[in-house]
């Protein structure tokens, strides 16, 4: 302890060392020893009247190399829940494995799996929180989409250090500055799900899905789109973004040699 | 190693084939495990009632996450909705730490109630949050906290800590990111600091304004007031202003819209 | 072998969640004072805490703790004089204005600090550096002397109590906890005794001492008006004035003035007042603090 007026109570650098700021770091080398490999991009989800949509491309990135085009991160819990997955997609892999062994344990339970996607949400926020808590974090962004236990449409966030919220439309990723201005603006948040139907929904995210191509360099146009309901989940795995127009690049300017 | 009392941590040594892990192995990350969610909290308290007030934005960075993510939770109730409850709790920092506090102590207040026979008073519990925190004194959670009650008199009780769980009884506390903007106000407005009696003498003489405490509804509209004015001057501050009025009839919950730029 | 087989024979989910030991941890309403920390696992504690809670090197770091303070303490015929301000700042902002820091130590003493004349018997414990390191390992300090009141039919020494501190800030010695803390006690066996103890392990007894960032100020003051033989007044009126010359010139120290006079038969609360008119008092009737202008 420092006893020296100006610095009194401080930890002395004689004794703890120099001040290492090496634990701030939130960017830069250091850190990217530690962050992912290969990474799958933004996830994007809508609440509508009876149900939620979810939906994310099939590209698994590995830096800025597009390594695997067809990687569905899209899991199925159950018969109405979905987790869309952001992220580290190795972590993802643990994670589908951890959600089966859940799976089959709770379908030896007289009633059958009982989890719904709230329960399923809470649990997967404490498993991140758990691991963050030991720095060891399982790198992703994910959303789950199904329904609470009074059966009303859920739709909610979760990330590698727990932190978890829900609104009635999220994003992850570029699709938290892509996306979430397009939905905020289509459906304002002051409008009940109720008047949202499922088509409106749907095709809010496949022109979400179509913007976030246009510019995140990290993406595709293929991709997933599940649509959850009481009646049941309607996944589709192998999408194609539809009625694309490139004509705004023809107007892009000012990048490289190219000043004006 | 999580223990320093002298007790071997881990599972080595006898090899127990199910034995758990006690610890999680000496990991180097250049990992950052904090974020701040931003929001500001705020409570104040009456003769017989404590107001306990959050805004319902969260941030990371300068992203919106959500309009509406509750940072005020009432603690020890008897089922989901909280109904029963007689303590709240409102955090403003880090939320998964945030939340693994309130459920901390949330559980830990159920089982006092369930042990022995009777709700946990506002002041061991509040002594309880303190021993929580400073159990991650070396790794600390990112939360200012403030716990709000009804003391054995009846009279409105609240207590703010510290990140590693210093804390005190006070009449008022704004916590958060608007703190610096809420606490000078609450100081004047509350506390009457800086006020002086009108005629009470000349100069120096001049009489300072004794505190006292405020009626409800005064304390209400200055709740309100507080949160109009963070929200023009602060960005992480916004959307709606959820309140927790404590009084012997029970807890009120109440939300009223703030502005959403 | 058997590590690797029982990690890989349980289900996958049964990794994730925690053991039984550490869910009962987690709620246990009953021993709350204990001495286990979860400590972050990373190679160097010491290190990434400074990183996340040092203000003072790093004014931006994310987790700023309660700090700052000017507290004194010292013998005379009568007793002993406490004294302290009340602010506590986190990095430049001023957190409290409010903060108790002569914390009552034993079972006897607690209570309301309301000022009366009955001495409250008990030691009294000071509060400067880190305010959750103080009030926490005061009030596990409490706890031990309860406990040695049951044990042995009398109240424990104050070179035992500051042992007891000084043997636990020891052994947390490179952790990273900031206290400087003074126990002070009358007892029949020592007479006054005061001790100042800090988080390096030191344990020094002593007829005076001033603690924290505006000790410099205090000691000034006391220094040059501190004899043992002062009267009751004269000592309680040389406290109240070296905290004052501290509000006054260290930035980190403020608030209210905290006056405490220990006694043999107990300690005896002497007022939380507000420092603004006491200043202007001192400066007015005694012509002291001339650097400031009176004029408004």
């Amino acid at each position: 302890m420092d006893h020296f007026p100006g610095t009194w109570g401080r930890p002395r650098n004689d004794v703890y060392g120099a001040y290492n700021p090496q634990y701030l770091q939130t960017t830069g080398p250091k850190t990217h020893t530690s962050s992912p490999a290969v990474t799958g991009t933004s996830v994007i989800g809508v609440k509508f009247n009876g149900g939620v949509v979810l939906a994310t491309d099939n590209l698994a990135s590995y830096g800025s190399l597009a390594r695997f085009t067809d990687v569905k991160r899209l899991r199925v819990f159950g018969d109405k829940a979905v987790v869309g997955f952001g992220g580290d997609v190795s972590d993802m892999q643990y994670i589908d494995r951890l959600l089966e062994s859940i799976d089959i344990r709770e379908n030896y339970s007289s009633n059958g799996n009982m989890l719904n996607a709230k329960n399923l949400h809470t649990y997967l926020a404490k498993v991140f929180y758990k691991r963050r808590s030991e720095f060891n974090p399982l790198w992703n962004h994910v959303l789950v989409a199904g329904f609470d236990g009074e059966g009303k449409p859920f739709l909610s966030s979760a990330d590698l250090l727990g932190t978890t919220f829900s609104a009635p439309h999220l994003a992850t990723g570029f699709g938290a500055h892509l996306a979430v201005p397009i939905l905020r603006r289509l459906f304002p948040e002051e409008t009940p799900i109720e008047e949202i139907s499922r088509e409106q929904a749907v095709s809010a995210l496949k022109d979400c899905l179509k913007v976030l191509f246009y510019r995140d360099a990290r993406s595709l146009d293929k991709y997933s789109i599940a649509v959850i309901t009481q009646d049941g989940i309607d996944l589709k795995e192998d999408e194609q973004i539809e009625g694309q127009s490139w004509a705004f690049a023809e107007r892009i300017k000012g990048y490289g040699a190219q000043t004006n | 190693m999580t223990s320093i009392t002298g007790h071997p941590a881990g599972g080595e040594g006898i090899g127990y084939s199910f034995s758990q892990p006690t610890a999680a192995p000496v990991k180097q990350h250049g990992f950052y495990p904090y974020t701040d969610n931003g929001g500001s909290t705020l409570g104040i308290t009456g003769s017989d009632f404590a107001i306990l007030a959050g805004d319902t934005r969260s941030t990371s960075g300068y992203n919106i996450n959500s309009r509406m993510v509750p940072k005020v939770f009432k603690i020890g109730g008897d089922d989901e909705t909280g109904e029963g409850a007689q303590i709240v709790l409102s955090v403003v920092g880090f939320a998964a730490d945030g939340n693994a506090l309130k459920e901390r102590l949330d559980a830990v207040v159920k089982m006092y109630k369930y042990q022995h026979g009777k709700p946990m008073s506002v002041s061991a519990c509040a002594q309880r949050l303190s021993t929580i925190l400073y159990g991650k004194r070396f790794f600390p959670y990112y939360v200012h906290a403030i716990l709000a009650g009804l003391d054995e008199e009846g009279k409105g009780a609240l207590y703010s800590y510290d990140p590693v769980g210093s804390y005190e009884r006070e009449q008022c506390r704004a916590a958060g990111a608007a703190a610096s903007l809420i606490m000078p106000f609450l100081d004047n407005q509350v506390n009457f600091k800086n006020q002086y009696i009108p005629g009470s003498g000349e100069g120096h003489a001049l009489e300072a304004k004794k505190a006292e405490p405020l009626p409800q509804t005064h304390v209400e509209q200055l709740v309100r007031d507080a949160f109009t004015s963070a929200v023009e001057r602060h960005i992480e501050v916004g959307d709606n202003l959820q309140m927790m009025i404590i009084t012997r009839e029970g807890i009120k919950e109440v939300f009223h819209p703030l502005k959403k730029d | 072998m058997d590590k690797l087989v029982a990690q890989y024979s349980r289900p996958q989910h049964q990794n994730e969640s925690y053991s039984e030991q550490e869910q009962q941890d987690l709620t246990e309403s009953l021993p709350p004072l204990s001495l286990k920390f979860s400590l972050p696992p990373v190679d160097n504690r010491a290190s990434f805490l400074r990183a996340m809670t040092d203000d003072h090197s790093n004014p931006s770091c994310p987790i700023k703790l309660a700090h700052g303070t000017t507290t004194l303490a010292f013998r005379f015929q009568g007793g002993i004089i406490v004294c302290t301000d009340s602010r506590a700042t986190a990095g430049n902002w001023i957190a409290s204005q409010t903060v108790k820091k002569v914390i009552p130590v034993s079972r006897l003493s607690r209570g309301e600090d309301k000022p009366s004349n009955d001495p409250t018997p008990g030691l009294l414990g000071t509060m400067a550096g880190g305010a959750a390191d103080c009030q926490y390992w005061l009030r596990y300090l409490s706890q031990q002397c309860t406990l040695h009141e049951i044990r042995h039919k009398r109240r424990i020494t104050v070179a035992a109590a500051s042992k007891i501190l000084a043997n636990l800030t020891y052994a947390y010695k490179g952790y990273g906890l900031s206290m400087g803390t003074m126990l002070c006690g009358v007892t029949p066996q020592e007479g006054p005794a005061l001790y100042y103890i800090d988080s390096d392990g030191t344990r020094l007894p002593g007829n005076l001492f001033c603690v924290g960032s505006g000790q410099t100020f205090a000691y000034g003051v006391l220094d040059s008006n501190y004899r043992y033989d002062l009267s009751v007044e004269e000592a309680l009126a040389l406290g109240r004035r070296a905290i004052l010359a501290a509000m006054h010139r260290d930035a980190y120290s403020g608030g209210f003035i905290n006056l405490y006079h220990v006694k043999e038969e107990g300690w005896v609360h002497h007022g939380f007042d507000d420092m603004n008119p006491i200043f202007w008092k001192t400066k007015l009737e005694q012509g002291e603090f001339s650097n400031v202008t009176s004029e408004l």
